[in-house]
């Protein structure tokens, strides 16, 4: 039986459609499982007004057998085997004829009884309960209230169509009864239509000038850009987000194509594709690097008859793109330099103070990062960098287009002269944006990124602002990854301990929490940051756990420690050594530290262990300074043997004090050397319970 | 069509929509949403229709006259529907045919766009409409007003009718909208723009406005405390305005801003407490 639900919402942001759908999903395939209900097969679409769920469902529940039972068997029937008068007033008070009647036995003994089917609750009926719930339950990043009602939604809901086999599931939400009705095309089509089938829905839905499925949308959209764009020899600046964005907030897509004056083609690609995009959401479209003066848009409408869909967005367009000459003309009549004492009135965080406080931090932290990293030759053209990267804030440019800042502040300091290193690294000291941005291409960017964003987190949680599940208000989860991919991309080998060392001391008395207390959040921060990408990446969660469970010296390094881990994993020394390095670790449990003493050494085994123990740890101990975790890992497996043979042989708890305290030494060296590699009682081994995931 | 026209037209409509016609409100302010007529009206349970332009002054957005579509003083046309009715969409989308605009020709768009405003504690949900691209209407759903929930929720339409009039008559410089048949955009103020900006921009005396600023702010605390919550309520407009003269003039250090939108909004929370029943006894 063909399920349709059709939630009809005034327009709603692309992002809580793409949630809302998987939410409907989910919760409906839960729903009816724990109701009983075969699902076929559960289709959703949407639209910016339309939350679409098709599902093939059973008629009802299964039928279930099921077991009555009456007076014990040896009241129901005498010794002749009729049935007494306890049987017959059973079989009676339940309709059934009395040769229906069998033997049950329970736990408790053997009863009279008989089995009957009892048929499931019709889909229809659970539905009726199910829909309005799911529908409740449903939640978005900000919800709303409307007229006088009590839900709280994404926008406001006008209309529900909910048919099973075509008849209306009857319900009521917030005032609003399910009906069996849709409606077309906002503008051209706003009528009713009756709804039969969701095949009938869809096929009168586009003849009402609405395409429900967001993929066909998209595919449409993406073929009249081809279209246009072809005998140009041109392409879209690409723009995934806008494209999706789009193809979510028309029913009806048509791509439009304009053109703009070809004086405007002086401003930069940046400027002119941002001038398009926000606000207007247009495409910029470019042959190569190079800005074409044509723009593509995106209608609601099936055609631009008239021309003046075009025209219109054209006209807008050289506004905006006037208003981004002016300000290009006029930002440059103030160099960067002279823009620097207005960041004294630009705020930064209230208890953090302005800009120019956060600049004055800036140079210290870059310059200190400088003379850590190896490649880094020219520190003043960092420490400059740093003085100038956020006085685009108090250009026009930035005022008017937010999501430029840093490129504005580049590309004015190009054109001012200022050293192309220079440039560069204001020009990308945002980067990256997200996990799936790309890191500066310049070490320079690199290090005003770390700086920037260390210099946020660290300040926003010295002052004591909590980031609690969703909320995280300065975006300090999305730095900290930023930082992570920086020094992953780039391989950059410093202290991370030394560095939050000094990002506080540049802060001076200015943060109120307890020193201790920001770097256990800052370290706790980072490697949860670390977990994330290292999972996304693909790596198993144990290793993970145990390559951070050796700390967080290095971030390089922690990721090499990942990959070694992950290399070796396969190998037929790995479990085994893990097996006797958790072994190490639980005879060591609660033992105080003890001293090593070789000459106090009397068995043959423990004198070997100790010899190539000397022999690898001389070996490895170079090997883990320069991060080379794979090599370090397969040498530090030559202790097996020794340590296979050492606890075979010998007696690790002596009767003896002095025997036992050297071989605990021992073990503690061995150790001290294992945790610089991995925490490896993190590894789940196969057959054991594997450990909490963290 | 003409700016009067443009107005005549919608004060026609909404009119026939049951809306009050409300006059202007002679303080200044940034937006219609400040006027009584919006801010006290959507905090009651009462229901409320009302439609009014509001002159709106925005110090820093002068241009002196210069900039064809940037000026310091523009006018909107500001209407409140309380409760949000269920086909109010399509009543606006019908307020835009009432105007001779053939929407089968054009693109109208509702485009997410959350309205806020920090200083009265106020913000919604809604969309920024895009007529073929260029945005004529913020279309908000109320959802807080003073810091206070409000309910029943209302909606608020303002219309830029500069822009309107810009889509309407087809031109791309401000001052060539025709406000009447002979009176043009430009006769009635472009000097006013030029003048303005030069005030707010130089000549607005710094120490005079923090001492308006000061005054005002005192003035509305002391009206609070003797119930005269709609005097009060205009000192806090002018604790608003006196604070983007401010701004204009480039005068508000960065601790500052914080602390006077925080001093404004507060007042302006006890002014909706008491305004509601909920600041307790008077």
């Amino acid at each position: 039986m063909e399920f349709l639900l059709e939630i009809n919402v005034e327009e709603m942001p692309s992002s809580h459609v793409r949630t809302a759908i998987e939410d409907l999903r989910d919760r409906f395939e839960k729903e009816l499982a724990a109701a009983k209900i075969p699902v076929k097969e559960l289709r959703t679409y949407s639209t910016c007004r339309r939350l679409v769920v098709v599902a093939e469902l059973a008629e009802g529940q299964e039928a279930r057998e099921q077991i009555v039972t009456g007076p014990p068997k040896a009241v129901a029937f005498a010794a002749d085997g009729a049935p007494t008068a306890a049987a017959l007033g059973f079989a009676r008070s339940r309709g059934i004829d009395v040769a229906r009647l069998e033997i049950i036995t329970t736990e408790k003994g053997e009863y009279v009884g008989f089995r009957r089917i009892e048929k499931g609750r019709d889909a229809a009926e659970i539905l009726a309960r199910i829909v309005p719930q799911v529908i409740g339950s449903l939640s978005f990043p900000k919800m709303m209230r409307w007229g006088e009602g009590q839900l709280r939604f994404s926008r406001p809901m006008r209309n529900i169509l909910c048919l099973l086999g075509g008849k209306i599931v009857p319900f009521v939400i917030d005032g609003l009864a399910s009906s069996d009705t849709t409606t077309g095309h906002k503008i051209r089509s706003p009528q009713k239509i009756a709804v039969t089938s969701f095949e009938q829905y869809r096929a009168a839905l586009k003849e009402h000038l609405v395409t429900v499925d967001a993929e066909e949308r998209k595919t449409a959209l993406l073929a009249q850009i081809e279209n246009l764009l072809a005998p140009l020899k041109a392409q879209l600046y690409p723009d995934p987000e806008l494209l999706n964005k789009l193809a979510n907030d028309v029913e009806c897509p048509l791509v439009i194509m304009g053109v703009f004056p070809e004086l405007y083609l002086d401003l930069p690609l940046e400027i002119l594709s941002t001038a398009m995009r926000e606000g207007q959401k247009l495409f910029s479209v470019v042959r190569g690097r190079k800005q074409l003066p044509c723009f593509l848009g995106v209608a609601d409408m099936p055609a631009d008859t008239r021309g003046f869909i075009q025209k219109g967005n054209e006209r807008v367009l050289k506004a905006r793109l006037e208003d981004a000459r002016f300000f290009w003309e006029q930002d440059l009549k103030l160099s960067l330099k002279k823009r620097a004492p207005a960041l004294k009135h630009v705020l930064f965080q209230e208890k953090l103070g302005s800009y120019d406080d956060k600049t004055q931090r800036l140079k210290k932290i870059a310059t200190y990062l400088c003379g850590k990293i190896e490649d880094c030759k020219d520190a003043a053209d960092v420490a400059m960098a740093a003085e100038y990267c956020k006085t685009d804030l108090v250009t026009d440019m930035v005022r008017e287009f937010p999501s430029l800042q840093g490129k504005v502040g580049g590309l004015y300091a190009r054109v001012e002269g200022l050293p192309a290193d220079v440039s560069q690294a204001i020009y990308e000291h945002y980067q990256p944006v997200g996990l799936d941005d790309e890191s500066p291409l310049s070490l320079g960017g690199a290090i005003l990124s770390i700086a920037d964003k260390l210099d946020s987190i660290i300040g926003v949680v010295g002052v004591g602002v909590q980031m609690t599940g969703s909320s995280d208000p300065f975006g300090l989860r999305r730095n900290a990854q930023g930082i992570c991919k920086i020094i992953l991309d780039r391989k950059l080998n410093f202290s991370f301990p030394r560095l939050l060392d000094k990002v506080l001391a540049v802060y001076g008395d200015k943060l109120k929490r307890p020193k201790a207390e920001i770097l256990d959040y800052g370290r706790e921060f980072f490697l949860n940051r670390l977990r994330y990408i290292y999972e996304r990446r693909g790596y198993r969660y144990d290793l993970i756990n145990a390559a951070l469970g050796a700390g967080l010296d290095n971030i390089s390094h922690s990721f090499l420690r990942v990959k070694a881990l992950d290399a070796l994993k396969a190998s037929p020394q790995f479990e085994p050594f893990i097996l006797m390095a958790k072994r190490v670790n639980n005879i060591l449990t609660g033992q105080p530290a003890c001293s090593l003493n070789a000459d106090l050494f009397v068995e043959k085994a423990e004198m070997n262990l100790f010899s190539t123990f000397s022999i690898v740890r001389e070996n490895v101990v170079p090997m883990i300074a320069k991060g080379d975790f794979a090599q370090a890992q397969k040498m530090v497996f030559r202790l097996q043997p020794g340590l296979n043979q050492f606890f075979d042989s010998v007696l690790v708890m002596d009767k003896e004090s002095r025997l036992r305290k050297n071989r605990l030494a021992l073990l503690q060296a061995i150790r001290r050397i294992l945790v610089q590699m991995a925490d490896y009682s993190q590894v789940v081994v196969e057959g054991e319970q594997p450990a909490a995931k963290k | 069509m003409s700016l009067q026209s443009l107005i005549m037209n919608l004060q026609k409509y909404w009119a026939d929509q049951g809306c009050y016609l409300a006059p202007s409100y002679d303080l200044e302010v940034g937006a219609g949403t400040m006027t009584p007529d919006t801010f006290f009206r959507v905090l009651d349970k009462r229901a409320w229709k009302v439609a009014y332009v509001q002159p709106s002054r925005r110090p820093t957005d002068g241009r002196y006259g210069k900039n064809p579509h940037r000026v310091q003083k523009h006018y909107q046309f500001q209407v409140i529907v309380k409760p949000s009715p269920a086909d109010i969409q399509q009543l606006y989308i019908n307020s835009l045919t009432s105007l001779g605009i053939d929407l089968k020709d054009h693109d109208l768009r509702f485009d997410e766009d959350d309205w806020e405003s920090p200083t009265i504690g106020a913000w919604g949900v809604g969309w920024q409409v895009m007529l073929d691209g260029l945005e004529i209407t913020q279309f908000t759903y109320f959802q807080q007003a003073g810091g206070l929930e409000v309910f029943p929720i209302p909606v608020e339409i303002t219309y830029g009718l500069e822009r309107l009039e810009m889509f309407l008559e087809e031109k791309d410089n401000i001052y060539d909208l025709k406000w009447s048949e002979d009176v043009s955009y430009r006769d009635l103020r472009y000097e006013e723009e030029r003048q303005f900006s030069e005030f707010n921009f130089s000549q607005a005396t710094v120490p005079s406005l923090r001492e308006i600023f000061n005054q005002a702010e005192r003035e509305a605390g002391r009206l609070i405390e003797k119930d005269l919550i709609l005097p009060a309520y205009d000192q806090c407009l002018k604790c608003s305005h006196a604070f983007n003269l401010l701004d204009s003039r480039g005068a508000i250090s960065v601790t500052e801003r914080v602390k006077m939108i925080a001093q404004i909004r507060a007042l302006v929370n006890q002014v909706a407490l008491k305004f509601t029943g909920a600041g307790g006894a008077s």
